[in-house]
């Protein structure tokens, strides 16, 4: 399973995360910059795999990508299919591209909670739930459209008030 | 929301760290004030929320708002709805005590009609559910999974949900109950279900293998359909191939069953397994395409592999490999290797994988640590008897400039291979040695342990392991570790070179002091204790040692003092006496599991799905769940290896039958081995006896050791019993052994022996009350019949393991374990039938055999029971006549006469035993009774 997703950009910011697995809030700043760190060092031409054995709150193997300034990050286990995984990154980096058009690291950095709607729309709990594009967008525009009917209320009660 | 736009601006135009700290400082201040002062609107609450969560994302410490987003959570509106939900999910995690604040509000939301609802209570549990959850929600969300209104996209989300409540708390799931309505929506049209719920059930079935069986076809019928038919929505194709990760998912479900016995379906797993290697024959140019394509095909080998590792498909996945892993792109290389270790690690076929060696020990000299951990791993696991000495010599080379993350690993893997394959043990010596003085700080304490036991335990290798230490430790860079070997060898050992030039005892002395100053209080220790031994091995340099202790006498350090103090003393006695006895040679160290395989172990075994391979030979691959269970299945078929086991005692073997509940229990949890697994539970409860609280299935073991065997007593998850014993006369000795077959440590390890009136138990030393992760402890009882004993002797072994455990047994030392065989003429013996008598000194019974009748074994029961046949002494030929003499320490002999007259047309058994004691003769029919039945 995936046990931890990390979206970073180039000088080591963290802009998504997600724990699937239970660390404290230390453990995690701890792991996260360990990974960050390490695989910033990694040269191009080297695999998206590393592997982790011997930290100690981490473990498994560590795949990752870039996109542009982005890197995407999964934590999964020993015995996971590493290609798989990567895929699935792809994928998710192919949904907030479908749904934000063109997407890049602003979008993420303003929108953080629709980036993490498609995560969850996508993954849950580890695993992968959904990999088809059309019904992840479809369902993440649809609870735009709800959010949009919330704000209206709102901008017509505020305009009321005044 | 154009505060959070603004307040998300203002932050990244804060150039330094120090700016970006006082702007969140201020935000913070600002945004606890107002949920102070109270009475925010749904909208501002949720503004700050997000603020907050956006601080924390940027990893600065949040401690509160958590109140505030569990409010968001039961507002109407949706937006606040999910941001509340957001907030929840990042902030809280299992442990935190506001969990059971939201749980109510879940669980409106997971009852409402609202499918948005649903979902949203869905992600929090799947994100953070804890006990709390599990044991609140496990029914709602299991509803959401199989009732047929649940939409497709509830069901997904409910099924992984169930997921992870499982793996946190898997007893509160009824799995087995559950099993045949989950498995079958592997049938669901939409494949998004199908995916997460094989997900589901590939962690399901790792815990209970049979109820999960029928997941077997669907997943072959499943993959057929999708690969070979091709029967698929085309939205789910990714690159041209459809849904990847259903595929890898159903693959990877099948590896944690045995092979399908149904010719249908394995003919149709052969199809898809053939499909998916003639697909790859091709590269494509884009990369996820051939990601995807590749991802498919490595699942595939690792199951094709683990179906029938010699199999055609399997040689068709080697030649893949093999181009693999001189492929350009870096993770082709690092998955072809890796899979070419699966292989490596289960088949007996190694000579394809020795025909890339050249190629894999380059890739220790890859440029990237992945792949050089991999080479390493692959070496590891091809390694054998032939090619050992290559790859030894080729990695102990590589060691020098290996990543110092890798380099105690490394030194692990060399010392395992070494001993597991040396054909000769002086260059098993060499090697280590020279693994000790080249990377000395990456070699842990177990391999010079090991190192010293298996010099202790074989006498050829004693002089020549003192030459070579003593050669090493005069070599300028000498490490302490090797110090350590040299003082044990030197000071058990010294004496078989001291005739050598070079080796006299004051040089052996000298080598070893120069270096005394310079290391650490541990060695210096042990070095005195060499010391102590050379002055009884060469009384002729005693001066120059005592004149160390003396020195050591004034020494600080409280453990070097006493030593030196000690030994001064045992030195300077008026006689040798003690000295000699002190001094004594060590004796040899029982078999046991190397260390160093243990420890290797425990390096890789913590993670969430078990695995479905290990790295390493065919032995480390014994205990996959796979294996295990068809271990299970195939009864009357042999042995489960005990090496993993931890309980390699020469003296225990598991065969036959005791495969089955060795299997059984290790397979954890599953239901029918927790029971055997936690055998006297309610034992603590007062007023039963050790006799009703006895371990279920303990018969099986008893009745096989009944006839005086040695054997395995017990067997569970956790522990291994084991029982060897010797009788003399009235006197008799038992040794058990108790080996912890997990990788902790047993703690609070008792054993206490309830012997029966007339049999003295005494134990010959107090035993250790904790048992190290896969060793084993042994203890010896000498046992006395005294009188006539008239029950067997009854032990209890008690360990904590979580919460306390207890096992109850009964030992198979019965009466007859004390007779002695005795012959006598047909005169003397009807002389004295005649001299007993009828009852009461006579016993007798008739019954009926519970099979045909068979003369040999009738006959190995009674010499089993150590009577002795007297052979024409009844007229009719098949009726035996025995006799024996029973010995006890305060009552005496008693002698004993026996007839028995099988009637093999009706399956009878006359059995007639006359005595000089009337207990006897009842006691030992009952023996005889169950024994003959």
């Amino acid at each position: 399973m995936i046990n931890f997703i990390l979206v970073f950009n180039r000088q080591g910011k963290i802009r998504l995360s997600r724990w699937y697995q239970y660390m404290t809030d230390k453990q995690k700043a701890s792991v996260s910059q360990d990974i960050v760190t390490q695989i910033l060092a990694r040269k191009r031409g080297m695999c998206n795999i590393l592997e982790l054995e011997g930290r100690r709150e981490a473990r498994g193997k560590a795949i990752y990508k870039r996109y542009a300034s982005l890197f995407f990050c999964f934590g999964i286990d020993w015995n996971d299919n590493e290609l798989s995984g990567l895929e699935v990154l792809h994928k998710y980096v192919e949904c907030l591209d479908q749904y934000f058009g063109n997407v890049n690291e602003l979008d993420i950095i303003y929108n953080y909670s629709a980036a993490y709607q498609v995560m969850d729309e996508m993954l849950l709990g580890g695993h992968a739930q959904e990999t088809n594009k059309k019904i992840v967008v479809k369902h993440c525009k649809g609870f735009d459209k709800l959010e949009e009917s919330d704000s209206i209320v709102h901008n017509l009660r505020a305009s009321n008030i005044a | 929301m154009r505060g959070l736009t603004v307040f998300i601006a203002d932050i990244r135009n804060c150039r330094v760290r120090e700016l970006e700290e006082k702007r969140i400082n201020k935000e913070m201040a600002n945004i606890r004030t107002k949920f102070k002062e109270g009475s925010l609107s749904g909208y501002d609450k949720k503004k700050y929320v997000c603020k907050l969560l956006y601080m924390y994302i940027l990893g600065w410490d949040v401690d509160f708002g958590h109140m505030e987003a569990v409010n968001l959570i039961s507002s109407s509106k949706y937006s606040e709805k999910q941001i509340g939900y957001l907030g929840v999910t990042l902030l809280m995690h299992e442990n935190s005590d506001l969990v059971r604040l939201v749980v109510n509000s879940i669980r409106k939301d997971l009852d409402d009609n609202n499918e948005i609802h649903n979902c949203l209570a869905l992600h929090a549990i799947a994100n953070i559910g804890g006990r709390e959850m599990a044991e609140a929600l496990a029914g709602d969300v299991h509803r959401l999974l199989v009732s047929p209104n649940s939409k497709s996209f509830v069901k997904k989300k409910a099924a992984l949900t169930m997921l992870r409540l499982f793996r946190k708390h898997p007893d509160v799931i009824p799995a087995p109950d559950w099993a045949e309505r989950i498995t079958n929506i592997i049938d669901d049209y939409d494949l998004g279900v199908c995916l997460s719920v094989t997900s589901l059930i590939t962690a399901l079935a790792q815990q209970y293998p049979e109820a999960f069986m029928m997941a077997i076809p669907k997943a072959i019928t499943r993959l057929h359909k999708v690969i070979v038919e091709r029967d698929f929505s085309a939205d789910y194709v990714y690159y041209k191939i459809p849904i990847p990760w259903l595929q890898i998912k159903l693959l990877r479900l099948l590896q944690y069953f045995p092979p399908t016995e149904d010719p249908n379906m394995s003919e149709m797993l052969h199809n898809v397994l053939q499909t998916i290697i003639n697909n790859s024959q091709e590269t494509p140019r884009n990369v996820q395409h051939n990601n995807a394509q590749n991802a498919i095909l490595f699942e595939a080998i690792n199951l094709a592999i683990h179906l029938d590792c010699e199999s055609d498909i399997v040689r068709q996945a080697t030649n893949i490999l093999a181009r693999f892993i001189l492929s350009r792109e870096t993770n082709v290389r690092y998955l072809g290797l890796e899979t070419m270790a699966h292989l490596a690690a289960v088949t007996d076929e190694l000579d394809e994988i020795k025909k890339h060696e050249e190629t894999i020990i380059l890739s220790l000299r890859d440029k990237d640590i992945s792949v050089r951990r991999r080479g390493l791993d692959l070496l590891y696991s091809m390694c054998d008897v032939t090619n050992v000495k290559t790859i030894v010599s080729e990695l102990i080379r590589y060691l020098h400039i290996a990543d110092y993350a890798l380099r105690e690993e490394m030194v692990l893997k060399i010392a395992i291979m070494t001993e597991k394959y040396a054909t000769e043990y002086s260059w098993y010596v060499d090697v280590i040695l020279q693994l000790i003085s080249s990377a000395g700080d990456h070699v842990g304490e177990e391999v010079w342990y090991r190192v010293v036991q298996i010099v202790t335990n074989h006498e050829s290798l004693q002089e020549y392991s003192a030459k070579m230490v003593l050669h090493y430790m005069r070599s300028p860079h000498c490490h302490e570790n090797m110090l350590k070997v040299g003082g044990y060898i030197l000071g058990e050992y010294g004496h078989l070179i001291a005739n050598l030039p070079g080796a006299s005892p004051i040089e052996q002395f000298n080598t070893l002091h120069a270096r005394f100053g310079l290391c650490s209080l541990a060695t210096r220790a042990l070095l005195l204790s060499t010391y102590i031994k050379f002055v009884n091995l060469f009384p002729e340099i005693k001066g120059a040692i005592l004149a160390v202790f003396n020195q050591y006498r004034h020494v600080l350090d409280a453990e070097l003092q006493q030593r030196a103090c000690e030994y001064m003393a045992i030195a300077t006695m008026p006689t040798d006496d003690l000295l000699q006895t002190v001094c004594e040679e060590m004796p040899q160290f029982t078999e046991r599991e190397s260390a160093l395989l243990s420890r290797l172990n425990e390096k890789t075994n913590q993670t969430e799905d078990k695995r479905t391979w290990n790295i390493g030979g065919k032995d480390s691959n014994e205990k996959t769940p796979a294996n295990l269970l068809a271990a299970k299945e195939n009864k009357e078929n042999g042995s489960v290896d005990d090496l993993v086991a931890g309980v390699n005692g020469a003296t225990i073997s598991a065969t036959g039958g005791a495969t089955e509940e060795a299997a059984q229990g290790t397979n954890g949890a599953a239901a029918t081995a927790s029971s055997a697994a936690t055998p006297a539970a309610p034992a603590a409860k007062a007023g039963l006896t050790w006799k009703d609280q006895l371990a279920p299935g303990h018969e099986v073991w008893y009745n096989r050791l009944r006839d005086g065997s040695d054997g395995v007593l017990y067997e569970d998850s956790i522990l291994q019993i084991g029982i060897k014993s010797e009788y003399h006369g009235h006197l008799g000795r038992v040794a058990m052994y108790f080996g912890n077959k997990t990788h902790s440590q047993l703690n609070s390890f008792a054993v206490t022996v309830e012997a029966p009136e007339g049999l003295v138990v005494v134990n010959s030393h107090t035993l250790a009350t904790s048992i190290g992760p896969s060793t084993q402890i042994q203890q010896l009882y000498s046992l006395e019949c005294q009188q006539i004993p008239t029950e067997v002797p009854l032990i209890r072994i008690s360990y904590q393991a979580g919460s306390m455990q207890s096992i109850y047994l009964k030992l198979p030392v019965t009466l007859t374990r004390f007779l002695e065989p005795i012959q006598l003429s047909s005169a003397d013996f009807f002389a004295r039938w005649k001299q007993i008598g009828g009852a009461p000194r006579e016993a007798q019974s008739i019954f009926k055999s519970t099979e045909k009748i068979n003369l040999e074994r009738a006959r190995a029961v009674l010499v089993n029971n150590r009577l002795g046949i007297c052979e024409n002494v009844d007229p009719k030929p098949g009726n035996f006549v025995a006799t024996a003499v029973f010995n006890t320490s305060l009552n005496g002999k008693v002698g004993c006469l026996l007839r028995l007259e099988p009637n093999r047309d009706t399956d009878m058994y006359r059995l007639t035993i006359r005595t000089t004691s009337d207990v006897v003769s009842k006691h030992l029919k009952e023996i005889l009774h169950t024994a003959l039945l």
